[in-house]
């Protein structure tokens, strides 16, 4: 069973996975054994709206670190993803191709996006953040957006 | 001309999304089907006057097959053409629709860019598809039923 940090901001509620690592824009990283599973974080997916498109790096391409892996086009925004770690992609999510919304719908499970095999994962998770270091960078960051929207509505 | 007037008319009832784009191309697709496409089979409902609790919109969905076109997940249309007592023979989703279209990618909102207009036609046309199949079973009952309704 899952467990998470929640937060309830204005009327939306985030989630973050508290069993993995994440970078700062808000990719998750798995540890599996030898192999990291990627994905994003529920406030990334709920910030950029519904999925329409997912086109992830495909098997065998070779990453470093902050290295395009994956760009999504939603319903608001195209965003480019950068891989949090460095190695080579060994698997893409099926469902991206035929049912990327699984992202929207399940961003720390079936929405994964692709399995990296780790050139160094222990000296590279030390760049990225813990669950609760990337929670309060969530929070930050989800309050500024609701000031934001107030600020445009009034 | 005596032809025979539909016993049916489809009612279409798009998002009422105002300022955003997937909510644009539903409203564009409907007026596409109502306008110009099957004027005499359709008919246009707004949300806004399901949601105020309209009789004549209310009756409209409930005596009609409805199709909704929903511009987000919310799904605002097909939820409350099923409050006020409609049938949903379809609904569409505009995101699911530019999935299978993916050359027209929608921007804009007051105003669609061409890939946009080229999308909610393209919506239409399966809307039309849709209504043409719910007037023909229409209008095969009617004949089954020696041209009596009910």
């Amino acid at each position: 069973m899952l467990e998470f940090l929640e937060i309830t901001v204005d009327k939306f509620t985030f989630k973050v996975a508290a069993d993995r690592f994440y970078n700062s824009e808000g990719v998750w990283a798995k540890p599996e054994e030898t192999l990291i599973r990627i994905g994003l974080s529920d406030f990334l997916q709920q910030r950029s709206g519904d999925v329409a498109f997912a086109e992830v790096k495909p098997v065998g391409t070779a990453l470093k670190a902050g290295d395009e892996v994956a760009v999504i086009e939603t319903i608001k925004v195209n965003i480019i993803l950068t891989s949090p770690v460095a190695g080579k992609v060994v698997e893409v999510n099926p469902a991206m191709e035929t049912a990327p919304e699984a992202i929207n719908q399940d961003p720390y499970e079936a929405g994964w996006l692709a399995v990296i095999e780790a050139t160094d994962w222990e000296t590279e998770r030390l760049n990225l953040l813990d669950p609760r270091a990337y929670f309060a960078r969530m929070k930050v960051e989800a309050e500024q957006e609701v000031k934001r929207d107030d600020g445009q509505k009034t | 001309m005596t032809g025979r007037k539909p016993k049916t008319r489809v009612v279409i009832v798009p998002c009422s999304g105002i300022g955003k784009t997937y909510g644009t191309v539903s409203r564009e697709a409907a007026y596409d089907v109502t306008g110009d496409l099957r004027p005499a089979e359709t008919q246009l409902v707004a949300l806004s006057m399901l949601v105020l609790g309209d009789e004549t919109a209310r009756s409209a969905v409930a005596g009609n097959p409805t199709i909704t076109i929903d511009g987000c997940k919310l799904a605002c249309a097909t939820k409350m053409v099923r409050e006020s007592g409609g049938v949903v023979a379809q609904d569409f989703a505009v995101l699911e629709v530019y999935r299978r279209y993916k050359q027209f990618k929608p921007q804009g909102i007051a105003e669609l860019n061409e890939a946009g207009e080229q999308l909610a036609h393209a919506l239409a046309d399966e809307i039309v598809g849709i209504v043409d199949q719910l007037t023909k079973d229409s209008s095969d009952n009617i004949q089954s039923d020696g041209g009596q309704i009910g």
